[in-house]
Protein backbone atom coordinates (compact mmCIF):
# COMPACT_ATOMS: atom_id res chain seq x y z
CA UNK A 1 0.00 0.00 0.00
CA UNK A 2 0.99 3.27 -1.08
CA UNK A 3 0.43 6.53 -0.59
CA UNK A 4 -0.88 6.46 -4.01
CA UNK A 5 -3.76 4.10 -3.20
CA UNK A 6 -6.99 5.23 -3.96
CA UNK A 7 -8.87 5.69 -0.42
CA UNK A 8 -10.83 2.43 -0.88
CA UNK A 9 -7.99 0.52 -1.42
CA UNK A 10 -6.38 1.73 1.84
CA UNK A 11 -9.25 0.89 3.65
CA UNK A 12 -9.98 -2.56 2.16
CA UNK A 13 -6.41 -3.27 3.04
CA UNK A 14 -6.48 -1.69 6.95
CA UNK A 15 -9.77 -3.64 7.30
CA UNK A 16 -8.16 -6.86 5.88
CA UNK A 17 -5.01 -6.42 7.85
CA UNK A 18 -5.91 -4.84 11.17
CA UNK A 19 -9.48 -5.77 11.48
CA UNK A 20 -8.77 -7.91 14.51
CA UNK A 21 -6.70 -5.61 16.30
CA UNK A 22 -9.40 -2.73 15.83
CA UNK A 23 -11.81 -5.16 17.11
CA UNK A 24 -10.12 -6.08 20.36
CA UNK A 25 -9.32 -1.98 20.77
CA UNK A 26 -13.23 -1.77 20.63
CA UNK A 27 -13.48 -4.42 23.17
CA UNK A 28 -11.16 -2.29 25.19
CA UNK A 29 -13.12 1.02 24.82
CA UNK A 30 -16.43 -0.09 25.28
CA UNK A 31 -17.62 -3.07 27.39
CA UNK A 32 -21.31 -3.01 26.66
CA UNK A 33 -22.00 -5.05 23.09
CA UNK A 34 -24.27 -2.94 20.86
CA UNK A 35 -22.08 0.47 22.37
CA UNK A 36 -19.12 -1.69 21.05
CA UNK A 37 -20.49 -2.51 17.36
CA UNK A 38 -21.46 0.61 16.95
CA UNK A 39 -17.87 2.26 18.34
CA UNK A 40 -15.85 -0.60 16.08
CA UNK A 41 -18.75 0.77 12.85
CA UNK A 42 -18.29 4.38 13.95
CA UNK A 43 -14.03 3.23 13.29
CA UNK A 44 -14.27 2.13 10.67
CA UNK A 45 -16.29 4.61 8.90
CA UNK A 46 -13.75 7.33 10.31
CA UNK A 47 -10.89 5.01 8.96
CA UNK A 48 -12.64 5.20 5.37
CA UNK A 49 -13.39 9.03 5.36
CA UNK A 50 -9.63 9.82 6.75
CA UNK A 51 -7.67 7.97 4.25
CA UNK A 52 -8.94 10.66 1.54
CA UNK A 53 -6.54 12.99 3.64
CA UNK A 54 -3.74 10.26 4.28
CA UNK A 55 -0.38 11.96 2.87
CA UNK A 56 2.06 9.47 3.90
CA UNK A 57 3.26 11.53 6.07
CA UNK A 58 3.68 9.00 9.20
CA UNK A 59 3.24 5.13 8.53
CA UNK A 60 -0.09 3.38 7.46
CA UNK A 61 -0.10 1.38 10.76
CA UNK A 62 0.71 4.49 12.88
CA UNK A 63 -2.23 6.19 11.02
CA UNK A 64 -4.39 3.67 11.11
CA UNK A 65 -3.72 3.56 15.21
CA UNK A 66 -4.04 7.11 15.96
CA UNK A 67 -7.80 7.15 14.17
CA UNK A 68 -9.05 4.54 15.65
CA UNK A 69 -7.78 5.51 19.20
CA UNK A 70 -8.58 8.92 18.56
CA UNK A 71 -12.13 8.09 17.63
CA UNK A 72 -12.40 5.71 20.87
CA UNK A 73 -10.83 8.43 22.83
CA UNK A 74 -13.85 10.48 21.71
CA UNK A 75 -16.39 8.04 22.72
CA UNK A 76 -14.76 7.76 26.38
CA UNK A 77 -15.33 11.17 26.54
CA UNK A 78 -18.93 11.06 25.79
CA UNK A 79 -19.77 8.24 27.74
CA UNK A 80 -17.96 10.05 30.81
CA UNK A 81 -21.46 12.36 30.90
CA UNK A 82 -23.50 9.42 31.55
CA UNK A 83 -20.90 7.04 33.28
CA UNK A 84 -20.28 7.48 37.29
CA UNK A 85 -16.75 5.69 36.62
CA UNK A 86 -14.29 6.82 37.61
CA UNK A 87 -11.26 6.58 35.02
CA UNK A 88 -7.34 6.03 36.83
CA UNK A 89 -3.73 6.54 35.26
CA UNK A 90 -1.19 3.81 35.57
CA UNK A 91 0.25 5.32 38.06
CA UNK A 92 -2.99 5.42 40.25
CA UNK A 93 -3.52 1.75 39.81
CA UNK A 94 0.15 0.86 40.99
CA UNK A 95 0.12 2.64 43.91
CA UNK A 96 -3.33 1.28 44.63
CA UNK A 97 -4.24 -1.13 47.72
CA UNK A 98 -3.37 -4.39 45.91
CA UNK A 99 -3.30 -2.94 42.76
CA UNK A 100 -0.87 -5.05 41.57
CA UNK A 101 -2.90 -7.97 42.38
CA UNK A 102 -5.78 -6.60 40.20
CA UNK A 103 -5.50 -9.87 37.97
CA UNK A 104 -6.33 -13.19 40.32
CA UNK A 105 -5.37 -15.59 38.12
CA UNK A 106 -8.05 -18.68 38.37
CA UNK A 107 -8.21 -19.99 34.68
CA UNK A 108 -7.84 -18.72 31.52
CA UNK A 109 -11.15 -16.71 30.98
CA UNK A 110 -11.14 -15.37 34.73
CA UNK A 111 -7.63 -13.98 33.85
CA UNK A 112 -8.81 -12.26 30.47
CA UNK A 113 -12.16 -10.99 32.22
CA UNK A 114 -9.41 -9.25 34.77
CA UNK A 115 -7.50 -8.11 32.34
CA UNK A 116 -9.96 -6.66 30.64
CA UNK A 117 -11.53 -4.50 33.44
CA UNK A 118 -8.72 -3.33 34.27
CA UNK A 119 -7.94 -1.92 30.64
CA UNK A 120 -11.33 -0.54 31.01
CA UNK A 121 -10.77 1.82 34.08
CA UNK A 122 -7.68 3.48 32.77
CA UNK A 123 -7.81 6.89 31.46
CA UNK A 124 -7.86 6.87 27.58
CA UNK A 125 -4.02 7.68 26.87
CA UNK A 126 -2.68 5.42 29.55
CA UNK A 127 -5.25 2.71 28.05
CA UNK A 128 -3.98 3.32 24.87
CA UNK A 129 -0.44 2.72 25.69
CA UNK A 130 -1.50 -0.68 27.15
CA UNK A 131 -3.58 -1.62 24.61
CA UNK A 132 -0.53 -0.69 22.17
CA UNK A 133 1.95 -2.89 24.32
CA UNK A 134 -0.10 -5.80 24.27
CA UNK A 135 -0.64 -5.90 20.65
CA UNK A 136 3.20 -6.01 20.97
CA UNK A 137 4.21 -2.27 19.44
CA UNK A 138 7.75 -1.20 20.39
CA UNK A 139 8.13 1.99 22.61
CA UNK A 140 9.13 4.10 19.44
CA UNK A 141 6.24 2.87 17.26
CA UNK A 142 3.88 3.86 20.69
CA UNK A 143 5.54 7.19 20.96
CA UNK A 144 5.00 7.89 17.45
CA UNK A 145 1.30 7.23 17.59
CA UNK A 146 0.22 8.54 21.22
CA UNK A 147 2.78 12.06 21.10
CA UNK A 148 4.59 10.94 24.05
CA UNK A 149 8.13 11.13 24.38
CA UNK A 150 10.13 7.89 24.11
CA UNK A 151 11.24 7.78 27.80
CA UNK A 152 7.89 8.79 29.05
CA UNK A 153 6.64 5.38 26.98
CA UNK A 154 9.51 3.16 28.80
CA UNK A 155 8.18 4.71 32.11
CA UNK A 156 4.97 3.50 31.53
CA UNK A 157 5.51 0.14 29.68
CA UNK A 158 7.72 -0.69 33.15
CA UNK A 159 4.42 -0.01 35.19
CA UNK A 160 2.53 -2.20 32.88
CA UNK A 161 5.02 -4.60 33.03
CA UNK A 162 4.85 -4.25 36.66
CA UNK A 163 1.15 -4.65 36.47
CA UNK A 164 1.03 -7.80 34.47
CA UNK A 165 4.37 -10.09 34.68
CA UNK A 166 3.43 -11.12 38.55
CA UNK A 167 -0.18 -12.47 38.19
CA UNK A 168 0.51 -14.23 34.66
CA UNK A 169 3.80 -15.68 35.88
CA UNK A 170 1.70 -16.68 39.36
CA UNK A 171 -0.61 -17.98 36.16
CA UNK A 172 1.94 -20.10 34.71
CA UNK A 173 2.78 -21.69 37.76
CA UNK A 174 -0.48 -23.37 38.51
CA UNK B 1 5.68 -10.50 16.74
CA UNK B 2 6.15 -14.65 16.84
CA UNK B 3 4.75 -16.56 19.18
CA UNK B 4 7.40 -17.10 21.06
CA UNK B 5 8.55 -13.66 22.16
CA UNK B 6 5.19 -12.65 23.05
CA UNK B 7 4.46 -12.59 26.44
CA UNK B 8 1.45 -14.44 28.80
CA UNK B 9 -0.24 -11.08 28.89
CA UNK B 10 0.68 -9.84 24.99
CA UNK B 11 -0.47 -13.70 23.71
CA UNK B 12 -3.89 -13.61 26.29
CA UNK B 13 -4.82 -10.23 24.84
CA UNK B 14 -4.18 -11.42 20.94
CA UNK B 15 -5.16 -14.92 20.88
CA UNK B 16 -8.50 -13.73 22.01
CA UNK B 17 -11.83 -14.27 19.91
CA UNK B 18 -12.40 -11.47 18.10
CA UNK B 19 -15.95 -9.92 17.04
CA UNK B 20 -14.68 -7.85 13.83
CA UNK B 21 -16.84 -6.32 11.52
CA UNK B 22 -15.80 -6.96 7.38
CA UNK B 23 -17.55 -4.61 5.28
CA UNK B 24 -17.29 -3.89 1.75
CA UNK B 25 -16.41 -0.18 0.60
CA UNK B 26 -20.33 0.11 -0.52
CA UNK B 27 -21.21 -1.35 2.72
CA UNK B 28 -19.11 1.49 4.69
CA UNK B 29 -20.21 4.10 2.20
CA UNK B 30 -23.85 3.10 2.96
CA UNK B 31 -23.42 3.13 6.69
CA UNK B 32 -21.51 6.61 6.30
CA UNK B 33 -24.53 8.18 4.70
CA UNK B 34 -26.50 6.41 7.04
CA UNK B 35 -24.52 7.58 10.16
CA UNK B 36 -24.80 10.95 8.65
CA UNK B 37 -28.55 11.24 8.30
CA UNK B 38 -28.55 9.88 12.11
CA UNK B 39 -26.51 13.01 13.16
CA UNK B 40 -28.95 15.21 11.09
CA UNK B 41 -32.01 13.85 12.86
CA UNK B 42 -30.15 14.14 16.23
CA UNK B 43 -29.70 17.89 15.29
CA UNK B 44 -33.45 18.06 13.98
CA UNK B 45 -34.47 16.90 17.06
CA UNK B 46 -33.09 18.88 19.20
CA UNK B 47 -34.12 22.14 17.15
CA UNK B 48 -37.62 20.93 17.45
CA UNK B 49 -37.84 20.57 21.30
CA UNK B 50 -36.29 24.39 21.15
CA UNK B 51 -39.01 25.19 19.40
CA UNK B 52 -41.46 23.51 21.29
CA UNK B 53 -40.00 25.04 24.45
CA UNK B 54 -40.32 28.72 22.57
CA UNK B 55 -44.01 27.82 20.98
CA UNK B 56 -45.87 28.90 24.70
CA UNK B 57 -43.13 32.18 24.95
CA UNK B 58 -44.19 32.69 21.15
CA UNK B 59 -48.12 32.79 21.38
CA UNK B 60 -47.80 35.35 23.84
CA UNK B 61 -45.39 37.32 22.25
CA UNK B 62 -48.28 38.05 19.63
CA UNK B 63 -51.18 37.84 21.95
CA UNK B 64 -49.67 40.42 24.06
CA UNK B 65 -50.90 43.78 24.43
CA UNK B 66 -48.67 46.28 25.48
CA UNK B 67 -44.90 46.93 24.54
CA UNK B 68 -42.92 45.62 27.78
CA UNK B 69 -44.91 42.12 27.72
CA UNK B 70 -43.76 42.32 24.27
CA UNK B 71 -40.28 42.89 24.66
CA UNK B 72 -40.40 40.12 27.73
CA UNK B 73 -41.53 37.37 25.86
CA UNK B 74 -39.41 38.53 22.52
CA UNK B 75 -36.30 38.62 24.68
CA UNK B 76 -36.74 35.38 26.51
CA UNK B 77 -36.80 33.67 22.43
CA UNK B 78 -33.91 35.59 21.36
CA UNK B 79 -32.67 34.22 24.61
CA UNK B 80 -33.30 30.70 24.14
CA UNK B 81 -32.35 30.59 20.29
CA UNK B 82 -28.97 31.98 21.37
CA UNK B 83 -28.61 29.03 23.82
CA UNK B 84 -29.56 26.67 21.42
CA UNK B 85 -27.05 27.76 18.77
CA UNK B 86 -24.55 28.10 21.15
CA UNK B 87 -25.94 24.49 22.81
CA UNK B 88 -25.29 22.87 19.26
CA UNK B 89 -22.25 24.84 18.39
CA UNK B 90 -20.04 23.98 21.83
CA UNK B 91 -22.33 20.75 22.75
CA UNK B 92 -20.27 17.34 24.05
CA UNK B 93 -21.41 15.51 21.10
CA UNK B 94 -19.57 16.07 17.46
CA UNK B 95 -19.80 13.47 14.88
CA UNK B 96 -16.63 13.00 13.90
CA UNK B 97 -13.96 15.18 14.97
CA UNK B 98 -11.39 16.81 12.47
CA UNK B 99 -8.00 15.52 12.80
CA UNK B 100 -8.45 12.01 13.48
CA UNK B 101 -5.65 10.83 11.57
CA UNK B 102 -3.03 13.76 11.87
CA UNK B 103 -2.80 14.33 15.20
CA UNK B 104 -1.19 12.33 17.96
CA UNK B 105 -3.49 10.83 21.06
CA UNK B 106 -2.15 13.28 23.30
CA UNK B 107 -3.05 16.28 20.93
CA UNK B 108 -6.54 15.14 19.94
CA UNK B 109 -7.23 14.40 23.70
CA UNK B 110 -6.11 18.00 24.88
CA UNK B 111 -7.70 19.32 21.85
CA UNK B 112 -11.00 17.56 22.79
CA UNK B 113 -10.66 18.09 26.44
CA UNK B 114 -9.79 21.91 25.91
CA UNK B 115 -12.69 22.11 23.51
CA UNK B 116 -15.66 20.79 26.68
CA UNK B 117 -14.15 22.56 29.61
CA UNK B 118 -13.86 26.59 27.34
CA UNK B 119 -17.75 25.17 26.71
CA UNK B 120 -18.15 25.06 30.54
CA UNK B 121 -16.22 27.54 31.55
CA UNK B 122 -18.11 30.16 29.57
CA UNK B 123 -21.39 28.67 31.05
CA UNK B 124 -22.75 31.99 31.97
CA UNK B 125 -22.43 33.83 28.81
CA UNK B 126 -23.82 31.36 26.54
CA UNK B 127 -26.16 29.57 28.64
CA UNK B 128 -27.39 31.73 31.69
CA UNK B 129 -26.62 35.57 30.94
CA UNK B 130 -29.02 35.65 27.73
CA UNK B 131 -32.14 34.69 29.73
CA UNK B 132 -31.57 37.30 32.20
CA UNK B 133 -32.78 40.22 29.54
CA UNK B 134 -36.00 38.63 29.63
CA UNK B 135 -36.59 37.96 33.13
CA UNK B 136 -35.91 41.27 34.14
CA UNK B 137 -37.98 42.78 31.61
CA UNK B 138 -40.50 40.84 33.12
CA UNK B 139 -39.84 41.80 36.74
CA UNK B 140 -40.13 45.18 36.28
CA UNK B 141 -43.08 45.02 33.96
CA UNK B 142 -44.96 42.52 36.33
CA UNK B 143 -43.84 45.42 39.18
CA UNK B 144 -45.86 48.06 36.95
CA UNK B 145 -48.64 46.06 36.22
CA UNK B 146 -49.49 45.26 39.93
CA UNK B 147 -47.85 47.86 42.48
CA UNK B 148 -48.70 46.35 45.88
CA UNK B 149 -46.50 44.51 48.31
CA UNK B 150 -47.30 41.60 48.13
CA UNK B 151 -46.96 41.18 44.28
CA UNK B 152 -43.09 42.43 44.63
CA UNK B 153 -42.45 39.94 47.53
CA UNK B 154 -44.10 37.25 45.30
CA UNK B 155 -41.44 38.34 42.17
CA UNK B 156 -38.76 38.59 44.66
CA UNK B 157 -39.07 35.55 45.25
CA UNK B 158 -39.79 33.90 41.92
CA UNK B 159 -36.76 35.81 40.99
CA UNK B 160 -34.16 34.29 43.87
CA UNK B 161 -35.56 31.03 42.99
CA UNK B 162 -34.52 31.37 39.41
CA UNK B 163 -31.20 33.26 40.88
CA UNK B 164 -30.32 30.16 42.90
CA UNK B 165 -30.95 27.59 39.82
CA UNK B 166 -28.68 29.84 38.20
CA UNK B 167 -26.12 29.70 40.85
CA UNK B 168 -26.26 26.12 41.45
CA UNK B 169 -25.76 25.57 37.51
CA UNK B 170 -22.45 28.16 37.69
CA UNK B 171 -21.09 25.98 40.16
CA UNK B 172 -21.79 22.58 39.02
CA UNK B 173 -19.91 23.82 35.45
CA UNK B 174 -17.27 25.98 37.55
CA UNK B 175 -16.67 22.31 39.14
CA UNK B 176 -16.36 20.44 35.41
CA UNK B 177 -14.32 23.13 33.98
CA UNK B 178 -12.11 22.35 37.06
CA UNK B 179 -12.47 18.64 37.03
CA UNK B 180 -11.14 18.93 32.57
CA UNK B 181 -8.76 21.14 33.42
CA UNK B 182 -6.82 18.85 36.01
CA UNK B 183 -7.07 16.29 33.30
CA UNK B 184 -5.69 19.03 30.84
CA UNK B 185 -2.95 19.35 33.54
CA UNK B 186 -2.46 15.92 33.68
CA UNK B 187 -1.66 15.90 29.86
CA UNK B 188 1.03 18.59 29.65
CA UNK B 189 2.82 17.25 32.24
CA UNK B 190 2.74 14.09 29.98
CA UNK B 191 3.89 15.98 27.14
CA UNK B 192 6.77 17.57 29.35
CA UNK B 193 7.91 14.37 30.20
CA UNK B 194 10.88 13.48 28.66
Amino acid sequence: MTVDSTPDELYHHAAKVYGAALGRLARAYEADTDLRRDLLQEIHIALWRSFSTFDGRCSLRTWIYRVAHNVAASHVLRQRRTRSQALVGLEELENMPGGNNTLQVADRSHTFDRLLSMIQCLKPLDRHVILSYLEGHDAAAISEITGLSPGNVAVKIHRIKNLLAGQFRQGETR
Amino acid sequence: MTNELRNPAQRLWQDQPVEGITMSVEIIRKRAAKFERKILRRNVREYIAALIAAAPLGYFLVTAQDVFARATFGLLIAGLVWMVVQLHRKGSVRSMPAGLGTLTSLQFYRAELERQREAVDTVWSWYLAPLIPGLLVYTVWSAIRSPRPAAWVGLALMDAVIAGVFYVIWKMNVRAARCLQRMIDELKAAENLC
